[in-house]
């Protein structure tokens, strides 16, 4: 019996250690997550109260910031070959929730993924919803899941990114002039790079700070500007506002 | 002799008359820790729901099962569970209104009236983000528990119900069968809710003409209807196209995401002045204050009135308000922009939302009253 028990235990010892070496040929895991903090034009940015200065005399409040990422890669060196170490499938990151500066400080984190334990030397994933993601829909998913909601039906996408809030346009004070920007379709996903050494011991913990400014999304570094007194609204995977402010996604996101 | 032969036939008359008496607590527990004879072989029970709806939440320490659904459906409609044994859940919860009351608010046993619209139960299983206007109940199990304390509706405490279920000539083997509990002490609360929460899980509603002309190709929608479904859910606006954005907040196939929103239905002054605070009752954030779960729109042919407070006794004056942008408080949802409405943009904006009546879900046996 005892030889029965045993051999129970070392087949069971040999399974999860097999397991471990597909999942993790070094062995050692640790935890890690991207935290995101929102700005506008440096300014901490935080929902509803705060009044944001923009082009041509124009204000606006914030309502709503959100955006998925997706694929999120760790890099590291093998025999002078980069790899691919795959982190994080997709998440949402929801600055709804962003009422005060101290909020804004904290920033906003992915769920925490495993990852080996070790040396890294830069940070990939997509803004917006992956193509192969893009594909599924949401009854794809449980309930809870970042890809269970936000899906545009008759575009067959997801939103990858939403902006909405109230402007005043005149200005006189009065926000009466509603703004949003939905943003999807393949054309608009960005792959982002950022080339930086990480490390992370056995059973530690890596949190990446990335840095998002929604001012460089809306007005392009050659001053070109989404103009709220021509669109107040696009919600469109085609619209000129929506490819506009996918293309400027790239100069709005740094890593901290 | 006589006195005392009197006297006993008093005792044993009146001991006979509270060992009957179901209706409410006596003071008597003498038959709560019976044993319960009934034999416990609980069948599961397989969720029906079409491909395109999200995947229902099935609690595991709650699986369906014929019994326990069984044992809901008659505490749901059994009006033993309020003080005064007149209202059932099924009274402000009635199947052929899509499990609504016609009522703006609510009646309760006392004759008050509840400050909230009574809410369609279709597709309850298919909710992550919380029960009620005001989402304070984060599961089925947990929002079940509230009405029969509510004095604005049932008007009961869970002691009596209790003790009334345990005394009742059915109950306790129904119990039994349900969950397996082998004396009628077993018999609680959470119990009762779980069974409720069982048969709420049951309701599912996706055979509407929506369904079957959309999804499943049985037919062609009318020009009206179709032209309806194109205002609802048109996306790709321009700056000059009217836009109703329906799909915002009663979007996938179940015509909600069960988010909370403030939809401009209220002209305050600020964030304070909600005279219902809703979600922001319940979070204590002011910015969450006049927020309220945007309810599906299947079978919204059937709920009148509309909104929280049924303000709105019809579908014409519902996007009547829509059309109208809302009030531009602060936390007023973004999405709430004004946009033409001619009169045929209504009536096809309408003809689309009857598409969403499923009649096969109201009339089906297995949700109606057991005891009519």
């Amino acid at each position: 019996m005892k030889q029965l028990l045993f051999a129970s235990a070392l087949l069971s010892t040999l399974l999860f250690a097999a397991c471990g070496d597909k999942e993790n040929p070094d062995g050692d895991m640790a935890e890690m997550a991207l935290n995101f903090t929102a700005s506008y034009g440096g300014s901490p940015l935080v929902m509803f109260e705060r009044t944001y200065g923009y082009e041509a005399d124009m204000d606006f409040k914030m309502q709503l910031f959100q955006f998925y990422i997706s694929d999120v890669r760790l890099l590291r060196q093998n025999n002078g070959v980069t790899e691919e170490v795959p982190a994080l499938d997709v998440d949402l990151i929801n600055f709804a929730g962003v009422y005060t500066d101290a909020d804004a400080a904290k920033g906003i984190s992915t769920e925490t993924a495993t990852i080996p334990a070790g040396a890294y030397t830069g940070l990939r994933f997509g803004f917006g919803v992956s193509p192969q993601l893009n594909a599924t829909i949401p009854p794809d998913y449980p309930l809870g899941h970042p890809l269970a909601e936000n899906y545009w039906e008759d575009a067959k996408s997801y939103i990858f990114f939403k902006v909405e809030g109230n402007a005043d346009l005149e200005p006189d004070g009065d926000f009466s002039d509603k703004l949003t920007f939905h943003v999807g379709g393949d054309n608009n996903y960005r792959e982002l790079t950022f080339q930086q050494n990480f490390s992370v011991e056995k059973n530690g913990r890596l949190e990446i700070p990335l840095a998002i400014d929604l001012r460089k999304i809306l007005i392009a570094a050659d001053g070109e500007y989404v103009d709220f007194r021509q669109v107040k609204q696009s919600h469109s995977n085609t619209s000129p506002a929506a490819v506009f402010m996918a293309e400027n996604v790239p100069q709005a996101v740094e890593l901290r | 002799m006589k006195i005392k032969i009197l006297s006993l036939l008093a005792l044993a008359g009146a001991l006979a008359l509270a060992a009957c008496n179901d209706d409410g607590p006596t003071g008597c527990d003498c038959t709560e820790d019976e044993l319960i004879e009934a034999p416990y072989n609980p069948q599961p029970y397989e969720l029906v729901y079409p491909e395109r709806f999200p995947r229902p939440i099935l609690p595991e320490d709650n699986p369906l099962t014929d019994e326990g659904i069984a044992l809901g459906r008659n505490l749901f409609y059994d009006p033993i569970l309020s003080s005064d044994s007149t209202l059932s859940c099924g009274t402000c919860h009635n199947p052929r209104l899509s499990f609504t009351d016609g009522q703006a608010t609510s009646l309760g046993v006392l004759g008050l009236r509840g400050r909230r619209s009574s809410m369609s139960l279709a597709n309850l299983a298919f909710n992550a983000n919380g029960f009620f206007w005001d989402g304070r109940s984060a599961t089925l199990e947990e929002q079940a528990l509230l009405p029969i304390e509510d004095h604005l509706e049932m008007n009961e405490t869970w002691e009596n119900v209790e003790e009334k279920l345990r005394r009742h000539p059915q109950y306790p083997a129904l119990f039994r069968k349900a969950f397996g509990i082998e004396r009628k002490s077993e018999i609680t609360r959470e119990l009762a809710a779980k069974a409720i929460a069982q048969f709420e899980r049951t309701l599912v509603s996706y055979n509407s003409r929506f369904d079957k002309v959309v999804w499943e190709q049985q037919g062609w929608p009318t020009d009206s209807e179709q032209r309806g479904r194109d205002l609802f859910f048109v996306e790709f606006a321009g700056n000059t196209q009217d836009h109703p954005g329906c799909s915002h907040c009663h979007g996938s196939a179940l015509f909600t995401e069960n988010r909370y929103f403030n939809n401009g239905i209220s002209d305050v002054d600020g964030l304070e002045g909600f005279p219902d605070k809703g979600l922001g009752e319940v979070t204590g954030n002011i910015y969450d204050n006049g927020k309220f779960r945007a309810p599906s729109l299947r079978n919204i042919e059937l709920t009148a009135p509309y909104m929280h407070d049924g303000r709105f006794n019809t579908l014409e004056e519902v996007l009547g308000h829509y059309a109208s942008g809302g009030h531009g408080v602060i936390n007023e949802d973004a999405n709430i922009q004004p946009f033409t409405l001619t009169e045929q943009d209504k009536q096809d904006l309408i003809a689309f939302l009857k598409m969403l009546t499923d009649t096969t879900f109201v009339n089906k046996p297995e949700f109606q009253n057991p005891f009519e």
